[in-house]
C-alpha cells in the first residue's frame, strides 16, 4: 500500500497544473483574508475586539482550499481515464480497492500539506491585517478547535473528491458538477434556506470550523460535533458508493 | 520465463451484442502468437478480458492456471501495451516509468533500461505531450518491459511506428520470443505478422474461427494475387468467367490464383492493369477465413 500511495503522491508532483492551482489558491487565500478582515466602520456581526475574530478570519480562507482539495480528489481518478493512465494503473495492482484505498490515502495526505500551507499564509496574515485595522488579537480555545477542525474537513473533502471522480469517470461532467455545486449551489442554498443548507457538506463544514457569523448564520447551523458527523457522512456514503459501484466497471 | 496464457470458453456480451463468443486457445511459451482479424472482430475486448480490465460475461483467462487478478507482483509476469492506455501530456517519459516503477516496487533503475531497450534514453525527460505516435507506442512498450516479465500482451504494437520501427519491433519481439517469453499480440497488418509469428490464431465476428502455426496456415492457402485496375467491372466479369474466386479488400482486388495467371487472363481480356503482385499465404488464407465464417450463426442482435 506504501508503494501505491507514493506513486499517486509522484502522479500528482509530476503535473505541472498541481504546483499552478495551489499557487492559485493561496493567492486568493491571502484576498479572503483581506476581504474578511472586518474594519471600525463595517457592519459585520464580527467586530474587530471579537474574541473569536482570528478564528473566523483564519476560518474563513479555507473556503477556496476546500474546493482545491475536492478537485485534486476528483481528478486523481478522472485525469487517469482521460488520458488511459487507468489501464496500466489497473495492469499495475488488478485488486482495484487497493487503488481507491492509495488514492484516498494519498489525497488525504495532500489535504494536509493544503492545510498547512494555508494556516502557514492566513494566520500570521490575518493577525497583520487585524492589527493594521486597530484590532484585537485573541488566541484562544476557538482557535485551536477551528486549526483541528480544518485539517478533518480537509481531508473529509479529500475523500469526496476522490469518490465522486470514481463514480464520474468524465472529467468534465465531474469537475463541473464539483464546481457548480461547491461555488454556486451551496452558497445560494446554505445563506438563503438555512434549514436545508446546514445538512449541506458546506453547511456541515462552516459548522465545523465554527463560521457562523463570518456567512451570516449565527445559531442557524449544526452544533460543531454534529456538523462533522454530517461531513463524515457524505464522505462514508460516497466511499460506499464509489466501492461498490466503480470497482465493477470496465475498463475499455 | 515459461507461462502460458489460456482461454477457455472466453465470451462477452453487451447488452444484445455478443462482442466475444467462447474463445478458447492456449498461447505457448517460446513463441510470438498474433491474434489476427478484421476490426470489430474482438481482438481489443479479448486481450482486456485476458487482463482483468473487462469482466467476461462466461469462460476465464489465465496465465499459468491464474487469473490476473490472482498474480502476485502481476507487472513481473506479465507486461502489457495495450491501444486505449495513454500517459499524461505534461509527463516526461521517466516520469511515467517512475510511477510505474514506484507503484509495482520495481528495481529503481528499470526504468533507464527499459528507455535505452526501446531507444527512447534521449527523449526521457521530454514531455510525453510533444511524442509522436511512434515514440508513444515504443514508451508503451518500455512500460510493458518494465518489470522485464515472463509474458508480453501487445495490442496493435506496429501502430504508427515507421518502418525502421516496425523492423526495431519485429526484432524485438523475435528476441523476447527465443529467449521464451510467452509473446501474444494483436494486428491486422497481416505482412508484419507472416514475419513475426510463430502462431495464429483469428477472429472473425467475435468468434475464433482459426488457431494454426503460421506455417500451416501459408501451405494450405496456397498462392494468391492482389489486383488493382481501373475497369473493375470487366475484370470481376473476366474472373468469374474463368471460374476463378476473388473478394474486395479496400480498393485492391484479391484473387485466389497465381499472378501470372491472373495477369494472362488480363491481358486476354485486355483490361488495363494499375497494379499487380502475388500474396502472401496468410493474407489469403485470413481473407477466405473471414469469408467463409458463418455471418448468420454469430449471435448478433
Amino acid at each position: 500500500m506504501t508503494a501505491l500511495v507514493r506513486a499517486e503522491l509522484l502522479k500528482l508532483r509530476s503535473a505541472r497544473i498541481t504546483t499552478w492551482l495551489l499557487l492559485a489558491t493561496l493567492v486568493l487565500v491571502t484576498l479572503t483574508v483581506v476581504a474578511s478582515t472586518p474594519t471600525v466602520d463595517s457592519e459585520s456581526s464580527l467586530t474587530l475586539v471579537d474574541p473569536a475574530l482570528l478564528a473566523v478570519v483564519v476560518g474563513s480562507a479555507f473556503g477556496v482550499p476546500q474546493v482545491l482539495i475536492a478537485l485534486y480528489g476528483t481528478t486523481a481518478f478522472t485525469q487517469e481515464f482521460r488520458y488511459g493512465t487507468i489501464t496500466q494503473t489497473y495492469l499495475g495492482e488488478p485488486r482495484r480497492t487497493r487503488i481507491f484505498m492509495a488514492k484516498w490515502l494519498a489525497l488525504a495526505l495532500v489535504s494536509v500539506v493544503v492545510t498547512t500551507a494555508t494556516l502557514a499564509l492566513a494566520v500570521p496574515l490575518a493577525i497583520v491585517m487585524i492589527q493594521y485595522r486597530d484590532g484585537e488579537v485573541s488566541v484562544g480555545a476557538q482557535f485551536w478547535q477551528m486549526i483541528a477542525a480544518s485539517f478533518g474537513v480537509m481531508a473529509l473533502y479529500a475523500v469526496i473528491g476522490v469518490a465522486l471522480g470514481a463514480l464520474i469517470r468524465n472529467q468534465i461532467i465531474a469537475v463541473s458538477a464539483l464546481l457548480v455545486w461547491m461555488l454556486a449551489v451551496e452558497w445560494i442554498v446554505v445563506p438563503s434556506y438555512p434549514p436545508v443548507g446546514r445538512w449541506l457538506p458546506l453547511g456541515a463544514a462552516s459548522a465545523v470550523m465554527q463560521l457562523e457569523s463570518s456567512i451570516g448564520l449565527d445559531g442557524k447551523l449544526l452544533p460543531a460535533v454534529l456538523g462533522g458527523l454530517v461531513l463524515a457522512a457524505y464522505a462514508a456514503v460516497a466511499t460506499a458508493l464509489a466501492l461498490r459501484a466503480a470497482p465493477q466497471r470496465d475498463v475499455l | 520465463m515459461t507461462t502460458a496464457i489460456e482461454l477457455n470458453g472466453l465470451t462477452k456480451t453487451y447488452g444484445d451484442l455478443l462482442a466475444v463468443d467462447a474463445v478458447s486457445a492456449i498461447v505457448l511459451p517460446g513463441k510470438v502468437t498474433a491474434l489476427l482479424g478484421p476490426n470489430g472482430a474482438g481482438k481489443t475486448t479479448t486481450l482486456r478480458m485476458l487482463l482483468g480490465l473487462v469482466a467476461p460475461s462466461s469462460g476465464t483467462a489465465t496465465f499459468g492456471g491464474r487469473r490476473y487478478v490472482e498474480l502476485m507482483d502481476p507487472v513481473r509476469r506479465v507486461g502489457a501495451q495495450l491501444e486505449a492506455s495513454g500517459c499524461h501530456p505534461g509527463w516526461t517519459a521517466l516520469d511515467y516509468l517512475r510511477i510505474l516503477t514506484t507503484a509495482s516496487r520495481l528495481p529503481a533503475e528499470a526504468p533507464k533500461r527499459v528507455l535505452e531497450e526501446t531507444g527512447l534514453a534521449e527523449a526521457a525527460r521530454r514531455r510525453v505531450g510533444e511524442f509522436s505516435l511512434g515514440m508513444r507506442q515504443r514508451l508503451g512498450l518500455a512500460a510493458a518491459m518494465l518489470g522485464d516479465p515472463g509474458v508480453l500482451v501487445l495490442d496493435e504494437p506496429t501502430n504508427g511506428l515507421d518502418p525502421p520501427g516496425v523492423r526495431w519491433l519485429r526484432e524485438y519481439v523475435r528476441r523476447l520470443a527465443d529467449e521464451g517469453r510467452t509473446v501474444l499480440l494483436s494486428s491486422h497488418a497481416l505482412s508484419e505478422v507472416e514475419l513475426i509469428a510463430d502462431d495464429v490464431l483469428v477472429l472473425a465476428r467475435g468468434r475464433l474461427i482459426r488457431s494454426a502455426k503460421l506455417a500451416t496456415m501459408r501451405a494450405e492457402a496456397g498462392v494468391g494475387s492482389r489486383v488493382r485496375t481501373p475497369d473493375p467491372t470487366a475484370l470481376c466479369a473476366a474472373l468469374e468467367a474463368a471460374g476463378l474466386v476473388s473478394r474486395w479488400a479496400e480498393d485492391e482486388l484479391i484473387v485466389d490464383a497465381p499472378p501470372e495467371e491472373v495477369g494472362e487472363l488480363c491481358a486476354k481480356h485486355g483490361i488495363v492493369l494499375h497494379a499487380l503482385a502475388g500474396t502472401a499465404g496468410l493474407e489469403q488464407a485470413f481473407f477466405r477465413l473471414i469469408d467463409e465464417s458463418p455471418e448468420e450463426e454469430v449471435a448478433l442482435s
